[in-house]
């Protein structure tokens, strides 16, 4: 490498309690692991020198995954066996690390380049079927546009480049949980959240005798698409030896 | 029949997607003590949210010491924000501990920090939402025996209605001594009121049901306490006090919490006690003698705690860090250790001369944010009365130090209605600001892209016990209004930025900190009507704490305003952290007089009774100077 960095790639799982945790939350307890471990990471040369770290897109409270990123530089190239054993040991379980491999350093930073998602949703309530809430997404999508309050501001997000499509998987037979698959876009125009689509689906007739109480999110995929291609964050083009 | 202990986590969790911050109720932190297999169990509460008690040096001392004694463990609580307690409320949730989600009411021992007078009503809300009876003399023999201590015990007559037992002073020995007393006393089948006596043998302990208050001729109408008849216990508990600090462990945060804490990072306890006798500190006169953590100490405890906690932040914390004898070494060798890791070290609070300015320069690095100062009075007298012992000199050579060094932003701190105070006195702190801005336009330059500001914090003066001016009343808070606006008025120059503290704050301070045990209605007044997290800005509802006071007569402004004769027995005499009675009237003649007393680390003793009641001494790491 031309200035002796390493860029190490580690995908990680976030459930348990600490799906609860907040995007902000996350990185901060990442780097304090980091650091911990004892990996030899390189400082930023700014006025706060930080340690150089970059993240895969915020995740909302409350929702688990199977896999975020981050890419960590290094000073030196430790093997990618000894840096997950490392990572493990100083992280909590359920921000646990997975896998890991240094990838070239000039791919594009992980946040906007992780552009296509797949969340796992368990929609629980009362009275909820998968027919009445495929009917409800089928209105919200022909609709074109969401119009939420984040907070105090209203915010709109536009579904025809953000919501890619959904399936469902299971169902409880009294109504109370509907599982199912959400897969969604993201660009510089914004992302979908899935508590958002599905409360604008419970705001919809089919779903006008039911109840929302909670949905469970968990993002069980995320990758790279361009040009209808799909790219892996650890795609064998740019990373070597996967740990 | 107490509560049983069984982990309820699956009954808080559904609440948790309704709340606002749900990482404050995950616990499961780094460095967490998982295991806790007691079998006698202590809960450590700090009345507040998470993140404003998590960083509390204090829990995490008690935290490992517990934990680390044979047969006990030591889980944390804190009281959830409002959102959620009135979820709890209603799901019938009652509130647990972190470490393992028990009922906080299963515990043999709950203790709770007494870190500011405004905790009061949160306490009373936590036992509350416990199930605890909120009354001690309301429990059950079989009830958690409630602790209070901390930096506000000193006055707790206000609150002792609710504690069976208060620690004074340094509670790292003491609790795990109390946590014992209490275990043994149970196992021998004691009964509540004989498990009460058997602490009170414990030195440092105050057990507020052995004694009785008394008011008469010889006291104020809050009254003085008394040993029962019959109960054999001190008329005065001494606290508690740890001769060496060396002796201590240097670095008991070990938890990294997940969410963004009121300070987040390692904080090494440099020193505790300040010797330097400002008039108005409590804190000054209440932990002294001044007790010094070696420089090697504190270096390794710094290198080894940012490595098993991961911070990049270690904070070297202490009443006066830069009085610590050692302190140039300490941070050069921080320095080195430390300079590649993108850590940084800082300094809770600087000395107000260049010696200070240096070593923030030292901490700082390139970055230069705000730089605040104290000079607490704007007159050279009144700086005497206080026993300031800062001079203009120290100030103009502090203030231009740090302009050279980089520095373009002022803070400095005073307070407003000190005794003897005038109009000269206010209106010199803006001259005072003043002057320090033009030495910035002069080191620096003029004009708006010089970037020079110097912003004024102004506080209301609250008299606290245990300090020469605990006779004194509060300025009346008409006065105190008059005053902000000659401070506001008399400042022309729109670099010049002043804030003050809200006046009806510190009239509830003032009542609370002189009342007797009558203050408890006024507390719990206040706490029926609604108050909780007084010391939140958002929460404070003075109108409700006024309403509680005409409840039971008193006008609470008047009450902080009324001074106390000099002569009267005081509610809280028999509470005491060493400092003499005599000591503080001599303080206070001097005060008048406008006669400053020397720091006894850095001079003779100068007789505040301290080290001979308890038998120790200033343990100074190397020379003191300046
Ligand atoms: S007794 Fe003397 S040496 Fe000890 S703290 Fe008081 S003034 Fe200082």
């Amino acid at each position: 490498m031309a200035d002796g960095l390493y860029r190490l790639r580690v995908s990680y799982r976030k459930d348990g309690r600490l799906a609860y945790l907040g995007h902000l939350e996350v990185l901060n307890t990442l780097e304090r692991s980091i650091r911990r471990a004892g990996l030899p990471f390189s400082v930023g040369n700014g006025f706060a020198r930080r340690m150089r770290v970059q993240f895969s897109q915020a995740l909302p409270v409350g929702a688990s995954s199977e896999g975020e990123y981050f890419d960590v530089m290094l000073t030196e190239e430790v093997p990618t066996g000894e840096a997950l054993d490392m990572l493990r040991r100083a992280t909590p379980s359920h921000l646990g690390p997975l896998q890991a491999a240094y990838v070239v350093r000039k791919v594009p930073a992980l946040e906007a380049w992780l552009n296509r998602s797949v969340w796992r949703l368990h929609v629980m309530g009362e009275g909820i079927c998968p027919e009445a809430l495929d009917e409800a997404l089928g209105l919200v999508r022909r609709a074109g546009s969401i119009t939420y309050m984040r907070g105090e501001k209203p915010r709109t997000i536009e579904l025809g480049p953000t919501l890619v499509g959904w399936e469902f998987v299971g169902a409880r037979d009294d109504g109370t949980c509907v599982e199912m698959l959400l897969d969604t876009r993201s660009s510089n125009l914004g992302a979908l959240r899935p508590a958002v689509l599905l409360d604008a689906a419970f705001g919809q007739p089919p779903l006008a005798s039911s109840r929302q109480s909670y949905v469970r999110v968990c993002r069980s995929a995320q990758w790279h698409e361009e040009n209808g291609e799909r790219m892996e964050p650890f795609d064998e083009t740019f990373c070597a030896s996967l740990t | 029949m107490r509560v049983p202990r069984t982990d309820c986590f699956d009954q808080l969790e559904p609440l948790l997607a309704q709340v606002s911050h749900p990482a404050r109720y995950l616990n499961h932190e780094w460095g967490a003590v998982e295991s806790q297999e007691g079998p006698f169990h202590v809960c450590m509460m700090y009345a507040d949210v998470y993140e404003v008690g998590q960083p509390n040096l204090g829990i995490a001392i008690l935290y490992n010491e517990l934990n680390r004694a044979e047969g006990i463990s030591c889980e944390r609580a804190y009281l959830p924000w409002t959102d959620l307690s009135a979820l709890m409320r209603e799901a019938g949730v009652p509130l647990l501990s972190l470490e393992t989600s028990s009922p906080v009411a299963s515990f043999d021992v709950v203790g709770f920090t007494l870190a500011h007078e405004l905790v009061a009503t949160n306490i009373i809300e936590a036992l509350d939402l416990a199930g605890i009876p909120i009354r001690a003399e309301d429990r059950d023999d079989d009830d958690p025996i409630i602790f209070a201590g901390g930096p506000s015990a000193w006055n707790c007559e206000p609150l002792c209605a609710m504690f069976d037992a208060v620690l004074l002073g340094d509670g790292e020995e003491e609790i795990v001594d109390a946590a014992r007393a209490v275990r043994d006393a149970r196992a021998a089948g004691l009964s509540r009121a004989d498990v009460l006596r058997e602490l009170s043998h414990v030195q440092g302990l105050y057990i507020p049901s052995l004694y009785d208050v008394v008011v008469d001729e010889t006291s104020t109408r809050h009254g003085y306490a008394v040993p029962k008849p019959g109960e054999d216990v001190p008329d005065t508990v001494y606290k508690r006090c740890i001769p060496s600090l060396a002796d201590t462990d240097p670095c008991p945060q070990k938890m990294v919490p997940y969410m963004g804490i009121v300070q987040d990072r390692l904080a090494i306890e440099v020193l505790r006690g300040c010797a330097r006798g400002c008039r108005f500190c409590q804190a000054g006169m209440t932990y002294r003698p001044v007790r010094e953590r070696p420089a090697d100490q504190v270096v390794q405890a710094a290198v080894e705690g940012l490595a098993t906690t991961g911070y990049d932040e270690a904070s070297l914390s202490s009443l006066s860090t830069t009085d610590h004898s050692q302190c140039r070494e300490i941070l050069l060798r921080l320095d080195e250790r430390l300079r590649d890791q993108g850590v940084r070290v800082s300094i809770p609070s600087q000395r107000l001369d260049s010696f200070g300015v240096d070593m923030a320069a030292a901490v700082s690095g390139s970055r230069r944010g705000g730089l605040t100062f104290a000079p607490e009075a704007g007159t050279q007298r009144l700086r005497d009365v206080i026993n300031k012992n800062v001079t203009e000199d120290d100030l103009e050579n502090a203030a231009r130090n740090a302009f050279q060094q980089g520095w373009r932003r002022m803070k400095l701190y005073y307070m407003m209605g000190l005794p003897t105070e005038t109009d000269e006195d206010v209106v010199a702190i803006i001259r005072q600001a003043q002057h320090v801005l033009d030495i910035g336009r002069e080191v620096v330059g003029k004009g708006y892209r010089s970037g020079v500001t110097v912003s004024i914090s102004v506080a209301v003066f609250v008299p606290k016990c245990y300090t020469p001016f605990q006779w004194c009343g509060q300025l009346h808070m008409d006065e105190v209004r008059r005053r902000q606006q000659l401070l506001l008025h008399s400042a022309k120059d729109r670099d010049l930025r002043i804030s003050y503290h809200d006046a009806k704050v510190s009239v509830v301070e003032a009542a609370l900190s002189k009342m007797g045990r009558d203050g408890f209605e006024l507390v719990y007044g206040a706490w029926q009507r609604g108050c909780r997290f007084d010391a939140w800005t958002s929460e404070f509802r003075y109108d409700l704490w006024v309403e509680a006071g005409q409840a039971m007569g008193i006008d609470l402004e008047e009450l902080a305003a009324e001074p106390t004769p000099m002569d009267a027995r005081l509610p809280w005499d028999h509470t005491s952290p060493g400092v003499s009675k005599g000591f503080l009237k001599r303080e206070w003649r001097r005060a008048v007089q406008g006669v400053t007393t020397p720091d006894c680390t850095r001079n003779s003793c100068q007789g505040c009774g301290v080290c001979p009641v308890l038998g120790v001494d200033n343990m100074i790491a190397g020379e003191r100077h300046g």
